[in-house]
């Protein structure tokens, strides 16, 4: 597979992410809006926390250019937006990557040029399954070779708290001159709630965050359930920014794409589509809400037809009448 | 194996030197290593990590290998293994 080209342009377009409004939800007395994180470079929210996390170690010294290589266990996203911001900036990158992830996003990592290793759970039983196989093996190539490898563990970093505290919050902030009343986001390492909720409550210290979480069991890539899965340690850090919580089930989340592109035109990631249920689901009386959409629906064909959500003919089709489809460096 | 002549016993034989790597890496290694041999090839993994004792035994049972020797040379572990399937 020939490996893309990326043009180093793609770096400035890191962040200032565009809101808009959802007309679908809005009333006289409520307007809800949504943050669309799929128009960074690399498609996603982690996009951010990739950028701030690769930067802050170049600060303090931890990366040599031409030398480090950067590695991280993953299973979406942060793959993504590491291997395409790292190979930017003169690293090579390894990923780590429990083998039932998703072809589509291991075909991605690898296009960007990332070398991957597949974990299987017959690894190493004792610790765990799926990414905790991947979190060994990286822990593990990194631990034996100190010198030549960096492993940035998003789940405890301090920048990828800080991309949002000082990029996505005061964003919100500007963008809704300082009207924003309620703010809704999925949780993964935590970064995206805490940075952002910190930042608005000492704007505003009546705005409530609500965390959406996703059912146990459920098949949302990118957000976590706290009754199934453990809570990171970055997010266990400011746990308190977050006023209330909310469960969306697997079947309410698909209903909710659908309902994104027939009332919005948006082709939408089922993290997004979770988020917007919850907005609509959690009664508010007045204000300004905002929600996090982290990605668009481009790496769901397959999941959304066996889930019956699109036929592959219908995804295709929906394509391309989809509004606010952002230019990804890797679909070129 | 034994009556084979031995030049085409090393040509057959390869060495993975895991010494100095942590688990779960050895057994890992080991298992692209294996995954690229052919049926009846055998190698060698040299390997310090205590824990790779089990992890790499355990491994090559439950996926149908033969473990043909387990030996302890200076605070290292010798295995060999017989890719059987
Ligand atoms: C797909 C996806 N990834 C990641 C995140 C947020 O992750 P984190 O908590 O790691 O910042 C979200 C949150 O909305 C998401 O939907």
């Amino acid at each position: 597979m020939a490996k893309v080209v990326l043009d180093a342009g793609a770096l400035d377009r890191v962040g200032n992410t565009p809101l808009i409004k959802l007309d679908s939800l809005s009333n006289d007395k409520v307007q809800y809006f949504a943050k669309l994180e799929s128009h960074n470079p690399f498609g996603s929210v982690k996009d951010r926390a990739a950028y701030w996390m690769i930067k802050d170690a170049e600060e303090k010294g931890k990366l040599k250019k031409n030398h480090t290589i950067i590695i991280e266990p993953t299973s979406g996203n942060t793959g993504i937006a590491l291997t395409g911001i790292a190979s930017l900036l003169g690293y090579e990158v390894e990923i780590v990557i429990p083998e039932k992830a998703s072809e589509e996003t291991k075909k991605i990592i690898a296009k960007l040029g990332a070398k991957l290793y597949e974990t299987s759970d017959d690894l190493c039983p004792k610790v765990g399954a799926g990414t905790d196989q991947s979190i060994a093996l990286a822990t593990s190539i990194a631990s034996s070779r100190p010198d030549k490898y960096y492993s940035p563990n998003q789940y405890a970093n301090e920048a990828n708290f800080l991309g949002h505290y000082k990029g996505t919050g005061p964003e919100i902030w500007k963008q809704t001159e300082g009207k924003v009343t309620h703010f809704f986001t999925g949780v993964g390492t935590g970064g995206t709630v805490t940075g952002i909720s910190t930042f608005l409550k000492e704007q505003n210290p009546k705005l409530k965050t609500i965390g959406v979480q996703p059912q146990q069991n459920h098949l949302i890539q990118g957000l976590r359930n706290f009754e199934e899965s453990a809570k990171p340690d970055l997010f266990i850090r400011r746990e308190k920014s977050v006023d209330d919580w909310i469960t969306i089930n697997n079947e309410t989340a698909f209903a909710a794409v659908k309902e994104l592109f027939q009332k919005e035109s948006l082709m939408v990631s089922p993290s997004s589509a979770t988020v917007y249920a919850a907005m609509k689901k959690y009664p508010i009386q007045e204000g300004i809400v905002v929600g996090i959409f982290a990605d668009d629906g481009r790496k769901f064909k397959s999941l959304y037809a066996q889930q019956k959500v699109f036929t592959e003919e219908e995804f295709d089709a929906n394509l391309k009448q989809a509004k606010h489809l952002s230019k990804i460096v890797y679909l070129d | 194996m034994t009556n084979r002549p031995l030049e085409n016993m090393s040509a057959t034989t390869k060495v993975l030197d895991a010494r100095g790597l942590f688990c779960p890496e050895p057994v890992f290694r080991t298992k692209i290593e294996v995954e690229r041999m052919q049926v009846g090839e055998t190698l060698t993994v040299l390997a310090d990590d205590p824990n790779a004792e089990e992890d790499v035994s355990r491994w090559v049972k439950r996926n149908g290998h033969e473990l043909l020797s387990l030996e302890k040379k200076d605070s290292a572990l010798e295995f060999q293994i017989k890719k059987v399937k």
